[in-house]
């Protein structure tokens, strides 16, 4: 240890308490659905979304597995034309509006913000609950809108053709999203108030975790954003049910001015998307390399920048639609001003990483890989950023290729990270640790196999939402759909191995992990009220180097590096005296 | 342990919340003016100011949409944090006609060589 | 961890009154936040048509009703009055005061709606009206004598109702919210304490209102100098 620590132990403060076996928790203090359905618990209210957005994964999912179907043959023979549209529209509406913008904000987000500054409870507890009503009611919208029928626009819902010519669901389809924007928005607008307004004593804006900062980026671009694509959307259905509207090129509209109103919102959205993840990284990397995070202020920083630079990019999104030159130049250089603060972000994760004592748990291993992916694909943007290659590159398989390679590479990758990372603190119960770690590398292995040759057939020139194409490329369809089995059986895997260690999962102690984050210091699963006495916070988050949490207080001993069994049951040689002496005994 | 946070505890006495009242003259003031410049506003465009017309009544509109916030909205009453909401509200929609004007103000040029 | 006397209107997961009037005044502010974000995509689009068909946008404004308007504007603004005289009355106690406020504020609230339908069932008479087919009347035949393009001419009626229709939404949304107060006073829920309840909507009401000061420059002034068209 290279820190003199000039007092003799960790400041005076109870010790956590113990989980008793029949210690009430927010799972079991009520019984019955209908406690779940009328809960104001947040911790509930982010088991209610995990249990959702986990359904519309695997609908996202099912749309994804007929697209690579239909594209193993290069003449088509599985769908029709019309329906394979209705299947790639399906599996980007539901995958980016009912999964990856829900996901980490509404589970995690919910779960464990108030924990992490310290509260009892969100600012808002009713109106997150209506949140997740809204989310259900706009994904129900949704849902039916491509149960029956579909809807053949694309995700994006360009007119004249989505206005005009379109004969499938639209508008069911954009109420369905216009609605589930409201649960966007309240979401957000919850995060942000509960961290400007409760915080516990000592959590200034320094010493949150980097989670807390993601996370109220993330709702800062969900609450000036969202209301855009709401009015868009609105304007869509209006047009599509009156005749007439302002999109409507026949009396002087502009088709365009969808595209930019579209685009304001859905650019930044997947900044909502990635930076919920990107804070998941920060804890996650911090504590399996049992080091701070390198830079704190840099990192906190750089996720405000890309929220704030996020909303001046859209048009890239346009470049070939038909804006002016000067816009596209504009645009272009700024759509290059991004990278900065994600680069930022990913040197300093590394920095953490260097002379860190590194170990692969599940969680480590999905975070090193969103490390990778999220690299690969935030540089393939910049080839997309460049107005003179995205002339060749637009609305080709690069671009799917890329925003796949940063939103299921990265996001998802990240959204999995962090369910394994606070599964034991939700559930209380530790899952197969040699499993999980399988699922990860699957994972992370069918994914390269999926998008790399997607890349390559882009750069060639297959289009995207192209049901045939040339028969040179069928040998990299027919690798990127073998990749896509081997994906989807890596997320298989988990849905068993997490289910069974509900029943048959080791009881997890109050800190697994050995995190200094203020949610490990409460019992695994948290009682209702979270803390029974108010936190005071002494010290910023990642303290790891000299062993004390937010508190404080002494950390159990770290996980090791080669355990095959969960972390809970270890007998070590006693640690020497000091900060890192363990003030709980570990169950095992 | 004395709880840092906790001003006046939980019992709030009703006579702290009348001395921050506002005062019905000086809210019927700000009311005349935000009323006197709309029948401004209106009188004026009727005179036909011609290229200047817009400029002048988003402005009016713009004086009035200060007095409301202010006075009315209790924006004066501090908390920096709601100030900032509402001017980051209105940068960001700045954000968005800029934007947009950089393309519709530039549509039809052609490029330059 | 309570105190032993907590005021009955101090809701359990905040400290104290005063982190919960503060959370619920940013709360509803950084709601605004998001009606601003609503509108301001509407008039970003009305904007980048104006800039475009700044003729036939003026022509079309000339014959929106512009005495309904300054009326409306009227009311809007009394009634913003009223409801900020309202915080006043929770705040100082007087039960009495904040029933008539609220239930001026509502009043004129509900005239502006009235005001409104009026002024649509004159513009329907008037075939003052976007589609291809409903199209017609004065606005059509002057246009085409003036050799003004009907169909941006329509453009501009489809932004007047729809700006005014989702503003209207708003307002009657606002309605409820004002009836709930006159409710949750009517059931002793606001005692001092609680005033915040009452600003909260009073928020909500004065940006209705604000959004209103600039849309009606924008809709029915843009052509109130044209000596030709209606004008009326």
């Amino acid at each position: 240890m290279s820190i003199a620590v000039p007092h003799g132990g960790p400041v005076a403060a109870p010790p956590p308490p113990e989980p008793t076996p029949a210690e009430p928790n927010y799972l079991n203090h009520s019984y019955g659905i209908w406690s779940w359905l009328t809960t104001v618990d947040h911790k509930r209210i982010g088991i209610l979304y995990l249990v959702s957005i986990s359904v519309f994964f695997v609908v996202g999912g099912l749309a994804a597995g007929l697209v690579r179907l239909n594209l193993l043959s290069y003449n088509s023979a599985l769908l029709t034309e019309d329906a394979y549209n209705r299947a790639f529209t399906a599996h980007g509406v539901v995958m980016l509006f009912f999964f990856l913008i829900p996901a980490v904000p509404g589970v995690l987000g919910n779960f464990f913000i108030p924990m992490m500054v310290g509260a009892k409870d969100m600012a808002f507890p009713k109106l997150n609950l209506a949140s997740w009503y809204v989310f259900m009611a706009g994904a129900a919208f949704g849902v039916w809108a491509i149960l029956t029928g579909g809807i053949d626009t694309g995700w994006t819902l360009y007119p004249p053709y989505s206005s005009r010519s379109s004969q499938s669901n639209v508008v069911p389809g954009v109420i369905g999203v216009f609605i589930s924007g409201f649960s966007s928005i309240m979401t957000g607008l919850n995060i942000m108030v509960t961290v400007h307004k409760m915080r516990c004593p000592g959590m200034t804006w320094g010493r949150m975790p980097l989670f807390v900062w993601s996370l109220y980026a993330t709702s800062l671009i969900q609450l000036l954003g969202t209301p855009v694509v709401a009015i868009t959307v609105l304007l869509l259905g209006v047009e599509r049910v009156a005749g007439i509207g302002i999109f409507d090129p026949s009396i002087g509209g502009d088709p365009l001015l969808f595209q930019h109103l579209f685009w304001f919102y859905s650019h930044p959205a997947v900044y909502i998307m990635i930076l919920p993840g990107m804070g998941v990284v920060s804890e996650i990397i911090t504590c399996f390399s049992r080091k701070n995070i390198f830079g704190y202020h840099a990192v906190a920083w750089s996720s405000m920048g890309i929220a704030v630079v996020g909303f001046l990019l859209w048009a890239h999104h346009m470049f070939v639609a038909g804006i002016s030159f000067y816009a596209a130049m504009l645009f272009s250089f700024l759509s290059m001003l991004v990278a900065v603060p994600s680069a930022i972000k990913v040197f300093n994760w590394t920095g953490t990483l260097y002379r860190g004592s590194i170990t692969f748990q599940a969680p480590m291993l999905f975070t090193l890989g969103f490390l990778v992916l999220f690299t690969i694909g935030g540089l393939t943007g910049l080839f997309l950023a460049t107005l003179g290659t995205d002339i060749h590159l637009h609305d080709t398989y690069f671009v799917v290729a890329h925003f796949h390679f940063v939103m299921v590479g990265g996001m998802v990758l990240a959204y999995m990270a962090g369910i394994h990372f606070w599964w034991p603190k939700m559930t209380g119960r530790m899952y197969s640790d040699w499993w999980s770690r399988v699922a990860a590398s699957i994972i992370i292995v069918g994914f390269f196999l999926t998008f790399i040759p997607q890349f390559i057939i882009g750069y060639h020139g297959m289009p995207r939402r192209y049901p045939n194409y040339p028969a040179e490329f069928q040998v990299y369809n027919v690798m990127s759909t073998a990749g896509a089995s081997i994906l989807g059986l890596g997320y298989l895997l988990p849905a068993f191995y997490l289910t069974l260690s509900l029943f048959y999962g080791k009881k997890a102690p109050a800190n697994p992990w050995s995190a200094t984050g203020l949610e490990w210091q409460t019992p695994s699963p948290p009682t209702v009220h979270n803390f029974d006495h108010k936190p005071v916070v002494v010290c910023g988050p990642y303290e790891y180097a000299i062993g004390v949490d937010q508190m404080g207080r002494g950390l159990p001993e770290p996980p090791g590096p080669g355990e095959a069994q969960d972390p809970a049951s270890r007998s070590g040689p006693t640690p020497p005296p000091g900060p890192q002496q363990k003030e709980t005994e570990v169950v095992g | 342990m004395a709880d840092p946070h906790t001003n006046h505890g939980a019992t709030d006495h009703g006579h702290d919340y009348a001395k921050e009242a506002d005062s019905p003259g000086g809210l019927f003031m700000v009311y005349v003016v935000v009323l006197g410049l709309a029948l401004a506003n209106v009188g004026l465009s009727s005179m036909g100011l011609g290229r200047y017309g817009l400029v002048v009544q988003l402005g009016i509109a713009t004086v009035q949409a200060f007095f409301v916030s202010y006075y009315f909205m209790h924006l004066r009453q501090g908390d920096k944090i709601v100030l900032l909401t509402a001017l980051a509200s209105i940068f960001w929609v700045g954000i968005l006609f800029v934007l947009f004007l950089s393309d519709y103000m530039t549509r039809h040029m052609v490029m330059g060589w | 961890m309570s105190a032993s006397h907590h005021s009955p209107v101090l809701k359990h997961h905040f400290e104290d009154l005063g982190q919960q009037h503060a959370s619920e005044r940013l709360g509803m502010w950084m709601f605004l936040a998001t009606e601003i974000l609503f509108f301001g995509g509407l008039f970003g689009a009305y904007t980048c048509y104006r800039l475009w068909y700044p003729t036939e946008f003026e022509y079309a404004s000339s014959y929106m009703n512009v005495k309904f308007a300054t009326i409306n504007t009227v009311m809007l603004i009394t009634s913003s009055l009223t409801m900020t005289l309202a915080i006043r009355s929770a705040r100082i106690g007087d039960r009495a005061g904040l029933y008539r406020n609220l239930l001026i504020t509502f009043a004129l609230g509900t005239a502006f709606m009235v005001l409104k339908g009026f002024e649509y069932a004159h513009d329907f008479h008037e075939h003052i009206l976007p589609g291809a087919a409903s199209f017609g009347g004065q606005i059509k035949s002057n246009a085409e004598a003036q050799g003004i393009d009907t169909g941006k001419v329509r453009l501009f009626l489809c932004f007047y109702y729809i700006m005014t229709g989702i503003h209207g939404v708003h307002i009657i949304v606002g309605l409820g919210c004002i009836l709930w107060l006159v409710q949750q006073t009517y059931a002793n829920k606001i005692p001092p304490e609680n005033y915040s309840t009452v600003e909260v909507v009073s928020l909500y009401w004065h940006l209705v209102d604000a959004i209103w000061l600039f849309l009606m420059p924008l809709l029915y002034l843009a052509g109130a100098g044209l000596k030709t068209g209606g004008g009326h």
